[in-house]
């Protein structure tokens, strides 16, 4: 399959109207506030403003889910830079230049920065992703079974390696997931498990409320605990697109960031975050002058913002096209489309090209209104980011309440999100991550499903799992993540440790 | 020793071995030898495993990072304690009381829990968020609230 212009052309027609592009500037405004906000992480973000989606038809709907998307994937950098707490996970990065540039004056030109080069990402991202989705979906047209459960064991074993401090809670969470998962009716031969004698339970912990629960309620459970308070901030805002010169001296880091940031997206599992630092340690070790990063160096934003921009996508190629998240924002996107009524997968291409298409020219313009929206409420989003907790956390948990009631009209589901909230709020403070429950929700009815259906074609011989080649590239993948995540928990809890020893040592002196 | 992890180990054990026992009642497939509990029982497998290993790992010394105690004598626990009641209340009050007046003062509630102290913003914050959300919610989305005792009147 190749790429329609005649019919993306023609998906502009249809985002280009009142309705919709309002919607989007509304998904691409809400989205930049829950991203600034910190403590708001993008994925929790998109799980608060999906019940706004309820009740739209597909593309209005889905174009704003892209702009809610784009505009959390941005928001992330602006308290990164302002007050040094990156809003959401994919913007930490972002502080190591942002916040210094921040302190020596230069947050405007920091701003600006962070802005253009999201959007320069963000377009990169999606020029990509309307190349390459359409060529891979043709190609997972052939995939079997098979195949598609090594996908689901990569990719939440990808999760799994990048997630948390330990190996051994990450897999535990994983095995957690997946059997939260396999709540409800059985997919095969449809006895019902574990529902206990909840009729709501049949088909699975709702996953809107499971979510909501899990990273919002968790959160503000947390902050109930340890009270924290909102920094004061003063930054001059006096730039709105970066200089010329600033530019030119970040195109290497812009067009490096978006292109490891599309490719990082892509692979199931890994996300914005890892996109950030890997982009960032690339530039600065391509730099001519590596020893001055860490002191705001505009290229250091640049890169790290155009990598989480691209980073989406990167991670909307397999969700649209295998049906896989790439990360735990797009697993929450890819809830929102089952919520509509579609299958993101090769099928989707097949019997949905349209609203394909529709998201493309959605996510292509919401990126336009993201800079436009940035540039004409950066005063403002920096002042919403002071907002007190007090006010914010109550917020948040009325909109949580809600939201999960409202899906279904159901107050049981108000239950489940309370319930998943005090786990959630458990695994985080005893270090258990929770974005591999996340991807076991959308990947273990997947994972079973296929398993199951391979076994029977096999007469119930386990080597069928090995007979095909992705398949086994895939499932060896898989094992190298998880084992080399295994070195890489060592070296940052070393790294963990001589930071903890530094910090000692500044307050002793 | 990390105490937590020991605690974390035994509750995933626990985890595991209710789902072997609810396994074991399931139907059986004869022909593949594949049911409904097949998935489960490999689940729960794994989730002992590394539960063992946790533990083992706690044992020996080996555990990452650093948390602190759950003690109720905390004040932080006994908010969080608080804030979880709160929210069942609320929860179950939600139907039978209605949207508007359950969550004003599950609001004013939870203001207190994180420490405001502006007496000013107890009378208009929760007002001004339960309306905003009951007209995005009612009007914008006409998705239903529970009315409750004003149904009769909205």
């Amino acid at each position: 399959m190749n790429v329609d212009f005649g019919m993306l052309y023609h998906s502009f027609g249809n985002i280009f109207t009142l309705n919709v592009m309002f919607l989007i500037v509304v998904g691409v405004t809400g989205g930049i506030v829950v991203g600034a906000l910190p403590g708001l992480t993008a994925t929790m973000g998109v799980a608060l403003l999906i019940p706004l989606t309820f009740g739209r038809p597909p593309v209005a709907s889905l174009s704003m889910l892209m702009g809610i998307y784009t505009g959390a994937m941005y928001g992330g950098a602006i308290s990164a830079i302002l007050i040094r707490t990156p809003g959401t996970p994919a913007a930490a990065a972002t502080i190591l230049e942002g916040y210094p540039m921040c302190k020596k004056g230069m947050a405007g030109s920091a701003m600006a920065m962070s802005l253009f080069s999201s959007f320069i990402g963000g377009i990169i991202g999606c020029a990509i992703m309307i190349f390459m989705s359409p060529l891979i979906s043709g190609f997972a047209l052939e995939f079997g079974p098979v195949e598609y459960f090594a996908l689901a064991i990569f990719g939440l074993s990808v999760i799994i390696s990048v997630s948390g401090r330990s190996l051994v809670k990450g897999m535990m969470v994983g095995f957690f997931g997946l059997l939260l998962s396999s709540m409800g009716l059985d997919p095969i031969s449809g006895y019902p498990r574990f529902t206990f004698g909840f009729s709501e339970l049949m088909e699975g912990p709702n996953f809107i409320p499971t979510l909501i629960g899990l990273f919002a309620v968790s959160e503000v459970i947390a902050n109930i605990e340890k009270m924290l308070k909102t920094e004061k901030v003063k930054a001059k805002l006096n730039q709105y697109l970066p200089s010329w010169s600033e530019i030119k001296r970040s195109t290497g880091a812009l067009i490096k960031g978006s292109l490891l940031g599309t490719v990082i997206g892509s692979i199931p599992g890994a996300g914005g975050d890892i996109a950030a630092f890997v982009a960032y340690a690339e530039t600065k070790r391509s730099s001519k002058t590596p020893e001055l990063f860490g002191t705001g160096m505009v290229e250091g934003v640049a890169a790290t913002e155009a990598a989480n921009n691209s980073c989406q996508g990167g991670a909307m190629i397999p969700l649209l096209s295998l049906g896989v998240p790439g990360d735990a924002v797009t697993a929450v996107l890819l809830g929102a489309f089952v919520i509509q009524g579609l299958q993101p997968g090769p099928l989707l291409y097949k019997d949905h090209m349209d609203l394909v298409y529709a998201i493309f020219a959605a996510m292509i313009v919401a990126q336009f209104v993201m800079q436009f929206v940035g540039m004409v409420g950066m005063r403002f989003f920096a002042k919403v980011i002071l907002i007190e907790n007090a006010i914010l956390m109550p917020m948040i948990l009325v909109l949580s309440m809600i939201g999960s009631y409202a899906m279904r009209g159901n107050v049981f589901d108000v239950g489940l999100t309370i319930v998943f909230g005090i786990i959630g709020f458990l695994m985080q403070k005893y270090d258990f991550p929770l974005s591999p429950i996340l991807l076991a929700l959308i990947l273990g009815p997947m994972a079973e499903s296929n398993l199951r259906r391979a076994l029977v074609i096999s007469g119930g011989h386990a080597s069928i799992l090995f007979s095909r080649p992705i398949a086994i590239v895939l499932m060896v993948l898989a094992v190298t993540f998880l084992v080399l995540s295994i070195f890489t928990h060592n070296k940052i809890e070393k790294r963990l440790a001589e930071l903890a020893v530094k910090d000692d040592d500044m307050t002793l002196t | 020793m990390k105490f937590a992890d020991v605690v974390s180990g035994m509750i995933g054990i626990l985890i595991g071995v209710y789902i072997m026992i609810q396994c074991q009642s399931y139907p059986e497939d004869f022909v593949m030898k594949i049911g409904p509990a097949f998935f489960p029982e490999i689940l729960a497998g794994g989730l002992i495993v590394f539960s063992v290993l946790l533990i083992l790992l706690a044992l020996l010394g080996k555990s990452i990072g650093d948390f602190q105690k759950l003690s109720v004598r905390e004040k932080g626990t006994q908010r969080v304690l608080i804030a979880v009641v709160v929210m069942i209340v609320y929860c179950a009050v939600l139907k039978p009381v209605g949207f508007i007046i359950a969550t004003i003062p599950f609001i004013m509630i939870f203001m207190f829990l994180l420490g405001n102290r502006n007496k000013l913003q107890y009378v208009w914050v929760p007002v001004a968020i339960t309306l905003a959300v009951y007209l995005v919610f009612e009007k914008l989305l006409v998705l239903s609230l529970p009315g409750g005792l004003l149904s009769s009147f909205l």
